[in-house]
């Protein structure tokens, strides 16, 4: 069964990270320049084992192509504001969905990071605002301003463009090392626990034995200096360990019993924890032979990477504002030209309108990705909770994955810029 | 083991395929931001070798605009051929890293291009036309020639002009052309049967679906 079990949990890991994988892969695979000087998205195919895909692409296509005809119906008859509104908003959404709009990015950051669906639409609707205002500026300054070409225009897209992608690289090589770290973290407790599997010699708890304050373990010296500095591992025979976590500024305590739902919150294993002080915070785990039953406090994810309060606190949100910069910067080619199109015709506000109804059809579109982001994020949680080790390394495999997602998007969309810099 | 959570694992399952299914469809974009109508011709030498292709693109609108944005030019919205002389510049030559979007196969045998000849802008009807010749690198004589036009990742979307959208410049003989231009409907039974691992395994040639195709038979 047990075997069973981790095939399944590895099998599901590599599922999660094939699926993170392709979506990097693609957008990596065209991040590329712009023939004829259009800021040019990276655009990946359409790809689906239905026809949702091939429907996707003529809609929006049509909804693109009518768009200039509208404006210029708009000149003649105000109430045609109206149409280019809708099919703005409507183009919006059947448009976000493109990697420019920065879905993959978000959800990878929604996976990797324990987000909420609240902030999960928070930052997708305050990205695609930050996109359409960055788009109507851009115009706005170059065209009208400066009279600026397109090859001016360009290049101004050109150098958001870099700040963008290099910002999403730093948010995902931040993310890469708090989460990659959890996920070592994990992965260490999972190998530790591996013997007491094999030997069902009962030993229930030893959250206390043997640990020998603030000293990081160092018989196994790899993994040892893989863990984050602030993880004091003790005492790790094969049938029990125990953790003191720094990270989350407070105590938490998850006792894993067999059979035995043990109710310990974060106060009562403070004070049982007297030895384990680190850096002000303990977090111990006594692990018996083969179940795990994680008892969470009220406020302890139990987790054994940073705690989700670390993330989605007060400085969580400036993290998060990171995240809408990174993703929100880039203005979609599509704005832009409608932005020039209109004012060309006399009706730039026309084009504003336009801009700001597709950046809500595409906060729609990408809110709902991150919400159901969230959900597999939540669901695995779950899922962890009952299966105290390999859950966990599941959950926190994902995360890290997640966070090489963005990571990898950052770097290989600001690589694919250093590529095209010659183009116009 | 007092947990069975092979229901919850098939659940996270159905979840995250759910969410790759909507993740991957929305990852593809790819939908053109410029149309091209192109009217082309298949360039013959004196000797009856093929020397290269000429192509007349025509933009749309968006695009015209756009690209003639902030050009000086003597009469407001109007551009002369003078005046888009650098434009037509910079459009050649970022085309080169495209492959001029052009791919040609001779009797079988693929036969790159090299840097274009002979290219202008035209702008009419608010529309800009991009007239350039792409000369063969080897001009050679052939029997069966197969060009196709389209860009791979489908920013570009090409498609032959109603009239005279291709033609043969001092043929050698009698030569037949046959142009192949995917309908709506074929180009969405197509997309439809994109599978996972068709796009796994080139994921950047999508527009290939799109593909203009002309092949000549000379005897």
């Amino acid at each position: 069964m047990r075997a069973v079990m981790r095939r399944r949990s590895l099998w599901i890991a590599g599922l999660a990270l094939a699926a993170l994988t392709v979506a990097a892969g693609i957008d990596v695979a065209l991040a590329q320049g712009a023939p004829f000087g259009v800021p040019r998205p990276p655009s990946p195919p359409p790809a689906s084992a239905d026809g949702i895909v091939g429907w996707i692409l003529t809609e929006q296509a049509r909804f693109y192509r009518s768009l200039s005809g509208l404006v210029r119906s708009a000149k003649q008859d105000g109430s045609a504001v109206w149409s280019l509104l809708g099919v703005s908003f409507l183009y919006g959404i059947f448009h976000a969905a493109g990697p420019g709009h920065g879905k993959a990015v978000i959800s990878s950051y929604m996976i990797a990071n324990e987000e909420t669906w609240k902030r999960g639409i928070v930052l997708s609707f305050a990205s695609a605002l930050l996109q359409a205002i960055v788009a109507v500026a851009v115009v706005a300054i170059a065209a009208i301003a400066l009279n600026a070409t397109a090859k001016s225009m360009n290049e101004a897209v050109r150098w958001i463009e870099v700040v963008s992608y290099a910002l999403i690289a730093l948010v995902g090589a931040r993310l890469v090392w708090v989460k990659g770290r959890g996920f070592l973290a994990a992965l260490r407790e999972q190998w530790a626990q591996a013997p007491a599997a094999a030997s069902p010699a009962l030993v229930p708890n030893l959250a206390l034995a043997g640990a020998s304050a603030g000293v990081v373990e160092t018989r196994e010296p790899v993994l040892a200096g893989l863990i984050h500095a602030e993880h004091a591992h003790e005492s790790h025979d094969h049938h029990d360990h125990d953790h003191a976590h720094g990270e989350a500024g407070h105590a938490c305590g998850c006792g894993h019993d067999h059979h035995d739902h043990d109710h310990e919150h974060h106060a009562v294993a403070a004070a049982d924890h007297r030895d384990a002080v680190v850096t002000g915070t303990a977090h111990d785990h006594a692990h018996d032979h083969h179940a795990h039953d994680h008892v969470h406090g009220p406020d302890c994810g139990c987790a054994h990477g940073p705690d989700p309060k670390d993330l989605a606190g007060p400085g969580g949100w400036s993290r998060g504002l990171a995240a809408i910069v990174a993703v929100g910067l880039r203005p979609c080619s599509g704005a832009i030209l409608v932005l020039v199109f209109a004012l060309a015709q006399g009706l730039f506000w026309a084009g504003v309108g336009a801009t700001f109804a597709m950046g809500l059809g595409t906060a729609i579109t990408v809110a709902v990705i991150a919400t159901i982001a969230v959900g597999a994020r939540s669901l695995a949680t779950r899922l962890a909770e009952h299966r105290a080790g390999r859950g966990d390394v599941l959950v926190r495999g994902l995360e890290a994955a997640a966070a090489c997602v963005v990571l990898v998007f950052g770097v290989a969309l600001f690589a694919g810029y250093m590529v095209t810099e010659r183009m116009i | 083991m007092t947990h069975r959570p092979t229901a919850r694992l098939r659940s996270l399952l159905a979840l995250l395929a759910l969410a790759l299914g909507l993740l991957v469809p929305c990852l593809a974009q790819a939908h053109p931001h410029v149309w091209v109508v192109m009217a082309s011709e298949l360039v013959y030498g004196a000797d009856g070798t093929i020397t290269g292709v000429r192509h007349a693109w025509t933009f749309d609108d968006m695009f015209s605009t756009y690209a003639t944005q902030g050009l000086e030019s003597k009469q407001k919205g109007i551009f002369t051929r003078e005046e888009l002389k650098d434009l037509a510049e910079v459009n050649v030559t970022s085309l080169k890293e495209y492959d001029f979007f052009t791919y040609a196969k001779l009797d079988g045998k693929k036969s790159p291009f090299v840097d274009p000849v002979d290219y202008w802008l035209e702008f009419k009807d608010s529309m800009l036309t991009l007239h350039f010749t792409l000369p063969l690198k080897t001009p050679i004589k052939a029997k069966g020639i197969e060009l196709e036009v389209y860009d791979p990742s489908y920013f570009v979307d090409f498609s032959f002009a109603d009239k005279s959208p291709f033609a043969l410049k001092n043929p050698p003989g009698d030569c037949k052309v046959a142009l192949k231009k995917p309908t709506e409907e074929e180009t969405s039974s197509q997309l439809q049967k994109l599978t996972e691992s068709s796009f796994a395994q080139d994921s950047s040639r999508v527009g290939e679906l799109f593909a203009n195709r002309v092949s000549v038979r000379c005897p």
